[in-house]
């Protein structure tokens, strides 16, 4: 239904990126890449895929401007697309003082999912020393997954340097999508020696509620053939972005780029596009439920086994429908792991918890809900 | 603000002008005194209209435990009968107590009656695991529309347990980062190809 239209989109924009970006000025650069992929998104089998990306970017002195789309097409037939509109204008020095002002916007597409777009704008101000500089970011906007938008926002702080024609960037951010809070650490290396131009990043995403947690690495290396093409081959691992739309996984890929005789910087890898947009909403609400995590396990004769995971605490009660909402105290099997046996029956049922006498909670792995009594309570469900 | 169909609400006025002994059940006496006689009224006006008390006692119980205000204890029993009857009148007169509890949890959280009244045409009984599993996705933040195709697709041809495991494998894709509509579509299309295969689509990834 909408396979062929989108792939002449990003045929035009392709053609518009190597061809008609040369007429336009000096200052413009495009490229266009076709490559082949293997891609294993978390929780899902490795898959070829055949991709063509394209970016147009426009530079002046103090300000940029980029576009990028991509499609993909999987060995299953499924196919993917995304594109994206960015700009940022840079102010006057004020001394060592540079400020920035950024925006961002795009959407993507896959199989007949309901797509998915963002837009955001930024500050960031820079402080120049030296080799390199130090900036901090702060930013809001939006994010959708089909008719379903949230708020995003993100503080984010880092450094770059660079010696001869290596680049070293360091940066931390933290970003709130709706509920979904996380924070990434990272470093990315870029280099050029002749021909080739290599690229490393290293991240982290080492706090995070809902947004996944890991180590993340990405490499490529980009070998001129001449001045319009270049080898490209890019492989790694990378996080779940619920901004722009991605779950996390790995990928390699090698292709070819394409670009105008004026492009003074190769656009980033082909990276693979998002088997869905991302954006998790399943959180805790506190410090108390992220201590409590809560697994059901059904044994025999509509006994049912409740185990919770709190190291820290000193005692663990749960309360529910099936306790007539009497406290249950669990008996402490180790050092983190409390278990009670308690009879229920099939269907829904509500719990919290309550760990060293404090309030009453709803422990990770049960659904919060709203209790009707100004507080929330845990949905469970007994097959 | 939801109105009560008309049968229900003339039994809630009756049983609040005129409260009947209701069965003295011991569990009554952790209420508090300015709550305990509207919530017995509340009972018997439920077991009058053939609606389960149970879930409504318990309701008070919970409110009970967690020190809640006798006003707001019955307003919770009354919102909650309300919902019970209006899951019977989509689920049919012969819905279980525990199909009218999860019905009127998945009511609670969003779910239309419609949804209800299609999936008890598209399914034998019971229907307690598909309407708590509807229940529990909406709660999680799966959009009705989309939680509501889904367990009407599952419903025809997949049993309780699998039901389940959908459930936990939105969860977990949903924990991942994933937007619950996006991780509902992705193990929904995984389930039914799967079917289409054969094979026990819940615990089998595919390709993209």
């Amino acid at each position: 239904m909408t396979a062929r239209r989108p792939r002449w989109a990003a045929l035009r924009g392709a053609v518009y990126a190597v061809v008609a970006a040369r007429a336009l000025s000096a200052q413009v650069a495009g490229t266009a890449d076709l490559g082949v992929s293997t891609v294993r998104y978390d929780g899902f089998l490795p898959a070829g895929a055949a991709s063509l990306s394209s970016a147009f970017v426009l530079k002046r002195p103090r300000s940029t401007l980029s576009a990028r789309g991509g499609y993909l097409v999987f060995e299953s037939g499924n196919t993917s697309m995304h594109a994206g509109l960015a700009g940022s204008a840079f102010t006057h020095a004020t001394g060592r003082w540079r400020g920035e002002f950024w925006a961002t916007a795009g959407g993507s597409r896959y199989a007949d999912f309901a797509s998915f777009w963002h837009a955001l704008g930024g500050v960031r101000v820079h402080f120049l020393a030296g080799r390199g500089s130090v900036w901090i970011d702060g930013s809001a906007g939006r994010t959708s997954f089909g008719r379903a938008p949230r708020p995003a926002a993100a503080v984010a702080a880092g450094l770059w340097t660079r010696r001869d024609s290596a680049t070293l960037t360091l940066s931390t951010s933290r970003t709130r999508v709706g509920d979904t809070v996380y924070s990434d650490v990272g470093a990315l290396a870029r280099g050029r020696r002749g021909r080739l131009e290599l690229e490393g990043a290293l991240a982290a995403r080492l706090w995070s509620r809902g947004g996944g947690r890991g180590v993340f690495g990405e490499a490529s290396a980009v070998f001129d053939l001449s001045e319009r093409a270049a080898l490209v081959l890019a492989g790694g691992r990378y996080p779940t972005d619920p901004i722009r739309g991605s779950i996390s996984g790995r990928y390699f890929t090698a292709g070819l780029r394409l670009r105008s005789l004026l492009a003074r910087r190769p656009a980033s890898p082909p990276a693979p596009v998002p088997v869905h947009a991302a954006g998790g909403s399943y959180s805790s609400s506190s410090d108390e439920r992220a201590a409590a995590w809560l697994e059901i396990h059904p044994e025999s004769d509509g006994v049912v086994r409740f185990v919770i995971l709190a190291p820290q605490a000193t005692s663990v009660e749960l309360a529910g429908d099936f306790t007539d909402w009497r406290p249950v105290a669990l008996r402490r099997v180790d050092s983190s792991r409390w278990e009670a046996l308690l009879p229920i029956a099939r269907g829904v049922h509500r719990i919290n918890a309550r760990l060293g006498g404090g309030p009453w909670i709803v422990p990770v792995g049960a659904t919060r809900t709203a209790d009707d009594y100004g507080g929330e309570t845990g949905m469970f469900v007994v097959p | 603000m939801r109105l009560l169909p008309p049968a229900w609400a003339a039994a809630l006025a009756v049983a609040t002008l005129a409260p009947r002994a209701a069965a003295q059940d011991p569990r009554l006496a952790r209420l508090d005194p300015g709550a305990r006689a509207s919530v017995v009224a509340l009972l018997d006006s439920a077991r009058t209209a053939g609606l389960p008390a149970e879930p409504l006692m318990q309701r008070a119980l919970e409110g009970a435990t967690k020190g809640a205000p006798p006003e707001r204890v019955v307003a919770a029993v009354r919102r909650l009968a309300v919902d019970l009857g209006s899951a019977r009148d989509a689920l049919g007169p012969k819905a279980s107590a525990p199909e009218l509890e999860a019905g009127a949890a998945a009511l609670r959280a969003g779910v239309p009656p419609a949804i209800l009244t299609r999936l008890h045409t598209a399914r034998r009984p019971p229907l307690t695991v598909p309407l708590a599993v509807l229940a529990d996705l909406v709660a999680g933040g799966v959009p009705v529309d989309s939680a509501g195709a889904a367990i009407l697709t599952l419903a025809r041809t997949t049993g309780d347990a699998d039901l389940v495991e959908f459930r936990r494998a939105v969860e977990r894709d949903i924990a991942l980062g994933a937007p619950p509509a996006a991780a509902a579509a992705v193990r929904l299309s995984s389930i039914t190809q799967g079917a289409d295969r054969g094979a026990n689509p819940s615990q089998q990834p595919r390709r993209p």
